[in-house]
């Protein structure tokens, strides 16, 4: 299959502004695990099982959530003696408008697929797993 | 004694049939297979509480994503995105793993964030396999962790959970009823080639409720409908209101019979008029409506036979501007499709209906189509018909049904496959009487009960424009008058008197 251009240069432009001022959409780790948050604003999951949901190393999901929670969106709510945590994905905060828009974009497949090449120079991509031979999908497999 | 302290469910139907609601605190298992409403029943459970009763809630969902709930509740009306805003509820999204662990812990996050919003209310979605499911000890006793749980948070807990096997006519119990406080069955179920969907209170501690399968709907931008079984019994209360009237009637509109019947028929009184197709028992049903906006009385007229639009032009023809009374607000006429009709839905309306239109009248047109809709040898429909008597007598109604006899000149029976006659106070009999070549049409009061009546067969006619009216008995014509002759109910009339010649030379009848 043949790459397809972008679907128009002015939603292009748009998410090329959307990523520039979220800075810790990075990778496409980082753009999965905020949809899959986005559709499930508030888990309570292990790290594993929500690496097992986004399909990515855990290590690269930690990081990513790290990452949320600094930037202010994402509330992280953890007793020591649990495995699992609450998470809630807060969209009202200064960069909410932005993140909503680019939901938008991201729940077409097309969308995903410029934001995905966007991701590209300058902000490393990291691809995702191969969830068939990962941990992260035997988890998956185990929980479900 | 002190009050119940009972949580309604705020689901339209079922807080009647669970006597007021559900002991505060309870643990409710609704099981169903798939498809069957479990979800819908329990985000709605969620949702009435936080919007209309003030307890907050949490749902708790292993499969279904917080966003497509949030869709698909917005279907019913319930915008769970705004009661979240306002921290009345919390959708949670986990898997059955984490909430086993959570709900043995004393420290659970989940109830901490329960806590957080003062919820009293929770809807797991999917508790099954969350237990095992599959009804050895250690499932058993799993679940009686998870209630445990929830009940030291005094939650009121309504958890879904998938029983395939409840599907049709299946009944299999599931571990989980006897630790359960109160489990309600949903089922889908088989009527010829419809579903109909049910549910069944299989038992609630602490309470009293309505046995039996009720039938219940799932309603675009309501949600939940529960509609009484139309056999369950009603509150000794409500037969006490009946009408005891011995003076006042209610006249009928037809001219002449009101003579027959000593004025009309008495308040509250169930009156059949049974006869052929086509003899007049819908013209002189319109009559009785119109008699009844004449006098300034509401009347409601239910079909089932034809459609408002034709029961308005079949009016104008008799000279009844039906659509006129309709627009005063003193009529109105209702039609419902007699097919697949879910008998407990059916009288939910009537009962609304009558709840707000207070009617004095009520024709309904025609039992027998009732009949060939729920099937007249049935239990069902002399329940159905129970149901209908004693509420228009509650409601102090002189209900007014048309009823087909299948027997073209004469009848045998009063009302054919109906074996209800002792239901009924009033019986008119209208038939056919094929006299030279020409069908007349017979009238009959065979039956008024605490009315003594002559049980004369009378002559009737529908006149173009005008309508129907009794003749004379004794009538001006050249012909042999109905008194002339024997039999005029059976199938056969004889002649008891002498021919016209030798009773009126000149032409008159006497």
């Amino acid at each position: 299959m043949t790459d397809k251009p972008f679907s128009n240069r002015q939603q292009l432009e748009e998410i090329r502004r959307l990523l520039a001022g979220t800075p810790v959409i990075k990778a496409a780790c980082d753009l999965d695990l905020l949809v899959f948050l986005h559709r499930h604003p508030r888990t309570l999951l292990t790290n594993e099982q929500l690496a097992a949901f986004v399909g990515y190393e855990m290590k690269q999901v930690a990081k990513a959530i790290d990452a949320f929670i600094d930037a202010g969106f994402l509330e992280r709510t953890q007793n020591p003696n649990h495995a699992a945590r609450m998470y809630l994905l807060v969209l009202n905060g200064p960069q909410g408008g932005g993140l909503k828009r680019f939901l938008q974009l991201a729940s077409t497949r097309q969308g995903r697929r410029e934001i995905l090449e966007l991701l590209g120079p300058g902000r490393p991509q990291t691809e995702p797993v191969d969830i068939s031979k990962s941990k992260a999908k035997r988890r998956l497999h185990a929980i479900a | 004694m002190a009050e119940r302290d009972l949580v309604k469910t705020g689901i339209a139907g079922l807080d009647d049939i669970l006597s007021g609601g559900i002991p505060r605190g309870n643990v409710i298992l609704v099981e169903g297979a798939i498809g069957c409403g479990k979800t819908t029943m329990g985000v709605e459970f969620i949702y009435r509480g936080a919007s209309q009763f003030d307890e907050p809630g949490v749902v708790v969902v292993f499969e279904v994503s917080p966003d497509k709930l949030m869709r698909d509740a917005l279907g019913f009306g319930w915008d769970l995105a705004e009661l979240e805003r306002q921290e009345r509820l919390k959708i949670v999204f986990t898997t059955r793993e984490v909430l086993r662990q959570e709900l043995q812990q004393a420290d659970s996050v989940l109830l901490e964030e329960a806590a957080k919003i003062g919820a009293r209310r929770i809807f797991i979605d999917g508790v099954a396999r969350l237990v095992g499911g599959n009804g050895t000890p250690e499932s058993r006793s799993a679940f009686h962790v998870l209630t445990e749980g929830l009940q030291r948070e005094n939650l009121t807990a309504l958890l879904a959970v998938e029983a395939s096997s409840l599907n049709g006519h299946g009944v299999a119990s599931l571990p989980e009823e006897s630790i359960a406080d109160s489990v309600i069955r949903l089922k889908m179920e088989d009527n010829q080639r419809a579903i109909f969907r049910s549910l069944e209170v299989v038992k609630s501690r602490g309470q009293d409720f309505q046995m039996g399968r009720h039938t219940f709907r799932i309603i675009d931008r309501h949600g939940i409908q529960v509609y009484r079984r139309v056999q369950a019994p009603r509150k000794a209360s409500r037969d006490l209101a009946a009408a005891f009237d011995p003076k006042t009637r209610v006249p009928t509109g037809t001219p002449g019979l009101d003579e027959m019947t000593n004025g009309g028929y008495f308040i509250g009184s169930t009156t059949v008029v049974a006869g052929i197709s086509g003899v007049g028992k819908s013209v002189m049903g319109l009559q009785y409506i119109a008699e009844g906006a004449r006098r300034g009385e509401r009347s409601l007229m239910l079909s089932l036979d034809e459609q408002v639009e034709q029961i308005m032009r079949n009016a104008v023809t008799i000279g009844i501007d039906l659509e006129g009374q309709m627009k005063s607000g003193m009529v109105r006429v209702e039609y419902e499709p007699p097919q697949e009709i879910e008998v407990d839905v059916h009288f939910h309306h009537i009962e609304e209906l009558v709840k707000e239109f207070k009617p004095k009248r009520v024709l309904i047109d025609s039992l027998s189509t009732y009949g060939s809709s729920l099937g007249p040898g049935g239990r069902v429909f002399r329940d159905f018909f129970h149901a209908l008597v004693a509420l228009m007598k509650e409601s102090k109604i002189a209900a007014v049904y048309n009823h087909e006899n299948p027997e073209m000149l004469g009848m045998n029976s009063m009302m054919g496959d109906f074996g209800m006659s002792s239901l009924v106070d009033n019986i008119v009999l209208m038939n056919w009487v094929e006299l030279g070549d020409a069908f007349r049409l017979g009238m009959t009061i065979a039956k008024m009960r605490a009315n003594p009546v002559d049980r004369i067969t009378r002559e009737c006619e529908i006149m173009n424009g005008k309508g129907m009216r009794v003749l004379p008995r004794a009538l001006p014509v050249p012909r042999l008058p109905f008194s002339s002759y024997r039999g005029l109910v059976s199938r056969s009339p004889e002649r008891s008197r002498r021919t016209v010649e030798e009773v009126a030379p000149d032409g008159s009848s006497e």
